[in-house]
């Protein structure tokens, strides 16, 4: 490819998130350290190991996609689908796109997403009435004669996995590239880094990038509680996550969803846009042994191509999810690299962990860090682990001193995401 | 548009209801044969469709050590461990010190391992009423957090398989898995030949895995009316561009590919199986269950694939189709073909291989991508069985019932995803 190089800048945010679902919020409760993690409200939680999370019980859909032919279609998405769309939505309101005012065929979407939990009513009555007689199993045979028919005919819409990016790119007519990437907490970062790719290859003038998990909802609460290691602080929810401090106890669910708009350098110039920042390098790895070598490997990878070394980041902005061996690990690789002398955020503590939804949350953390010239704190790290050789930032707000910083995520499996990024200044 | 890094293909593995390896699911449709029949998996008598297309007489232990480890995965890991096991060990990159690791990837097209029904039903059962639709949540969790088991369900989740697949076979490179459901595996090959052409990987394994053919599974396309219900005749229910079609055919399986830059397979005197020229893909932006009607996003994608490769529409000898045997899809990618090739269109021989092997869904596109290589190779295009009777709007060259000698250097194969994502790759055979 001749010419100049392609460069990717960020031109518009969508957020809902607990605490907060306006940039200007989000950065607010992020200054102030405040939690958004309280007992869980949307069922009853007293029979599940971890009954705390953070909840966005003020998402109304309809207040955010308002045209009526969309609005419609609002019934046919699982509530994960809806916090996709309505965080694109608005992105693209953020971002001052005007449809028509751009080359559909040049503009696309990447999602994260994950399993997508069925709404228990959709399929109890078909349940119910396909249970045997002895009340100790349902009958296959039943439920394929009669209880089938007694689950929605739409069913399986509302929940696959790539409805966040379908939506995205029928309601915003969005007919270039279209992605669904699946990798727990990395999702939405491994679908950026597509998105960011494709922009470089002239694949695309821009992309809205994003994630959506919902895991308040009665089928993932229970299996999350099953294989993910939760925090069983009940009694203390604001406190429950302790990233990367000796009392950890593990994470807790929430739901969210973020998006941003991907743009093409000189396409986003041309039309006036708002920069709010540039992503500059990517990588992706498996760390097969969970030494953190291999982690640190990614990292070092990413910073390379983004032409920078350890010491021109101002901050990393981690996993830290507040498990005991996932910390370690992630802390090992941080380590590796940077030594003590990078300060860690993890925004965790505020948030949950919201699988698929973040990784892009918690970048848009640090893209409004570098714009507006300070690191908010983690919280709830009080008492530093010696397992865990990293500086973690827990107190007020620090200036931010360098232009980069690095945003890290990986999956129980060992699959691992690391993004470079860049204040934007000319 | 001309790439500085070229990539071919140096593996393939395929574990599909047509056979366990590339070259006895390629002999199996020279031949014709269907793999479709009454559903094993699970007792699907009383279900709207009773048959499907599932993998026969499977058995991970063939392919890797200690399978009981895998014994909570679903059937989508288990068969992409055996294919990336096959096509690995055909690049000679299994166990290969000589190769740098950190440098090889996985990008998978895959699905969700298979639910647990009977708890997750029962759960439900038991505390919802006989006169509602409402279920008691706590009664829910009281069943559900006893009768789950959490290692099962964390096998459900879908970027577990390409962890595994990394894990196993000590991959250390990027590693994506995607899910645009019909097009998934299409798309991971078209996303890993980038990644490799812009140097972040010197290899790559990928292709597709999936197994739909569960409870949920059929439940929910039966209601959507999507599969066929020819229950009386399974082999002659997969017929697409044919008049009489009444819906797809549920298949499963995985295919793996090892795509290499060339350089460096030439340097470890890799067998290069055919070049990977040409990625395109575009969304439909239309509609969640219907494709464009005049295969607006189709026509787009098939052009960008061409212009990708630096090809022009007459340098393509074969098409292999997309072909789900629905009449919306039928119809929309006749309607493209028609667009993009012309005149052309009339003289360009197209298959569905669906109409033998049912459709994978994430698994298809590596499949039918597989198929593609070796009809390259031998020269013989599979046939479009069950075409009886020409539906009037789909009237181009099928290849109809018999497998056709026609030699072909350059192959278009397509993959329209449910949801209006679509993906088209242009293989070529590899010329030095």
């Amino acid at each position: 490819m001749a010419g100049i190089a392609r460069r990717a800048v960020f031109t518009g945010v969508g957020l809902i998130t607990p605490v907060g679902s306006t940039p200007a919020a989000y950065w607010e409760s992020l200054c102030a350290g405040r939690s958004g993690i309280r007992r869980i409200s949307c069922v009853d939680p007293s029979e599940l190991f971890s009954q705390i999370g953070g909840e966005t019980p003020d998402f109304i859909p309809k207040k955010i996609i308002s045209n009526k032919e969309h609005l419609k279609g609002l019934r046919l998405m699982a509530r994960t689908v809806q916090m996709g769309l309505a965080s694109s939505h608005l992105a693209f309101q953020n971002s001052g796109l005007e449809l028509g005012k751009f080359d559909p065929e040049r503009a696309g979407v990447e999602f994260g997403a994950g399993m997508i939990a069925s709404e228990l009513d959709d399929i109890g009555k078909g349940a119910q009435v396909s249970l045997e007689p002895s009340k100790d199993s349902v009958s296959l045979a039943v439920w394929g004669e009669k209880g089938l028919k007694e689950v929605p005919p739409l069913w399986m819409l509302k929940y696959l996995p790539n409805m966040p990016s379908c939506h995205t790119s029928i309601t915003l007519d969005l007919r270039g590239p279209s992605n669904t990437i699946t990798g727990s907490d990395a999702a939405s970062l491994l679908a950026l880094s597509e998105a960011y790719h494709i922009l470089l290859r002239d694949g695309a003038d821009l992309f809205f990038a994003g994630g959506a998990e919902s895991k308040m909802n009665p089928l993932s609460l229970t299996r999350h509680n099953l294989f993910q290691e939760l925090s069983r602080r009940n009694h203390e929810p604001e406190t429950a996550v302790k990233p990367f401090d000796r009392d950890r106890d593990g994470s807790v669910l929430g739901e969210a969803a973020g998006c941003v708009v991907l743009e093409e350098l000189s396409h986003a110039k041309a039309r006036g846009a708002r920069i709010d920042g540039e992503l500059v390098g990517f990588a992706s790895g498996v760390d097969c042994d969970r030494d953190g070598k291999g982690f640190a490997l990614v990292i070092r990878r990413a910073l390379k191509q983004a032409g920078i070394g350890p010491n021109d980041v101002d901050h990393v902005n981690a996993q830290g999810h507040g498990t005991v061996r996932g910390d370690r690990w992630e802390a090992r690789a941080i380590n590796d690299v940077f030594g003590t002398n990078t300060p860690v955020w993890s925004i965790k503590a505020n948030i949950g962990a919201s699988g698929a939804a973040s990784s892009m949350v918690e970048l848009i953390g640090s893209i409004l860090a570098l714009k507006h010239g300070q690191l908010p704190p983690t919280l709830n790290h009080v008492n530093p682990d010696p397992e865990c050789p990293v500086w973690v930032h827990n107190r007020g707000l620090r200036p931010v001193t360098k232009p980069y910083a690095v945003k890290m995520s990986f999956t129980d499996a060992g699959q691992i995401a690391v993004a470079v990024i860049r204040k934007w200044e000319e | 548009m001309k790439h500085t890094r070229r990539v071919v293909i140096t593996g393939m593995g395929a574990i599909t209801p047509l056979g366990h390896t590339p070259k006895e699911l390629y002999a199996n449709q020279l031949e014709g044969k269907s793999g479709a029949g009454p559903t094993f998996r699970f007792d699907a008598r009383t279900f709207p469709t009773k048959f499907s297309s599932q993998v026969k007489g499977f058995e991970l232990g063939k392919y890797i050590r200690n399978p009981e480890r895998f014994d909570k995965s679903g059937l989508n890991t288990k068969f992409a461990l055996a294919a990336a096991k096959d096509a690995l060990a055909d690049a000679g990159l299994l166990d290969n010190p000589k190769v740098d690791r950190t440098m090889i990837g996985v990008y998978l097209g895959s699905g969700e391992g298979s639910h647990d029904f009977p708890n997750l039903t029962l759960s439900m059962a038991l505390v919802t009423p006989a006169d509602g639709y409402k279920v008691d949540t706590t009664g829910f969790f009281q069943h559900s957090m006893s009768l789950f088991d959490g290692a099962h369900e964390h096998e459900v989740e879908m970027h577990t398989t390409s962890g595994h697949v990394a894990n196993e076979f000590d991959l250390r490179g990027p590693n994506y898995t995607c899910q645009t459901a019909c097009a998934a595996s299409g798309q991971a090959l078209g996303e890993a030949l980038e990644l490799i052409r812009r140097g972040d990987a010197d290899a790559m394994i990928t292709g597709g895995s999936h197994s739909m053919i569960h409870p949920f599974g059929v439940t929910g396309f039966n209601l959507l009316t999507t599969l066929s219900q020819r229950n009386d005749d399974p082999t002659k229910a997969s017929r697409p561009f044919d008049l009489n079609r009444d819906g797809f055919v549920l298949g499963e399986g995985a295919g793996m590919v090892v795509l290499e830059e060339l350089e460096h397979a030439k340097k470890r005197g890799a067998t290069i199986h055919a070049e990977l020229v040409g990625y395109g893909t575009t969304a439909d932006a239309y509609r969640v269950t219907d494709s464009h009607p005049e295969g607006r996003g189709a026509i787009k994608c098939i052009k960008l694939a061409l212009e990708n490769a630096g090809l022009k529409p007459t340098d393509i000898g074969y098409v292999n189709a997309h072909g789900t045997s629905t009449h919306v899809n039928d119809l929309a990618e006749t309607i493209a073909i028609k667009n993009v090739f012309g005149e052309y269109a009339y003289k360009l021989p197209i298959s569905s291989i669906k109409s033998m092997l049912g459709h994978l869904i994430c698994a298809a596109g590596v499949v039918e991508m597989v198929t593609s290589v070796l009809t390259i190779r031998h020269g013989v295009l599979p046939p479009t069985i069950n075409y009886e009777t020409p539906d009037p709007e789909c009237d181009l060259d099928y290849v109809p019932n018999v497998a056709r000698e026609v030699k072909v250097d350059r192959i278009l194969s397509n993959s329209f995803g449910f949801g209006g994502q679509n993906v088209s790759l242009i293989v070529s055979k590899y010329v030095a």
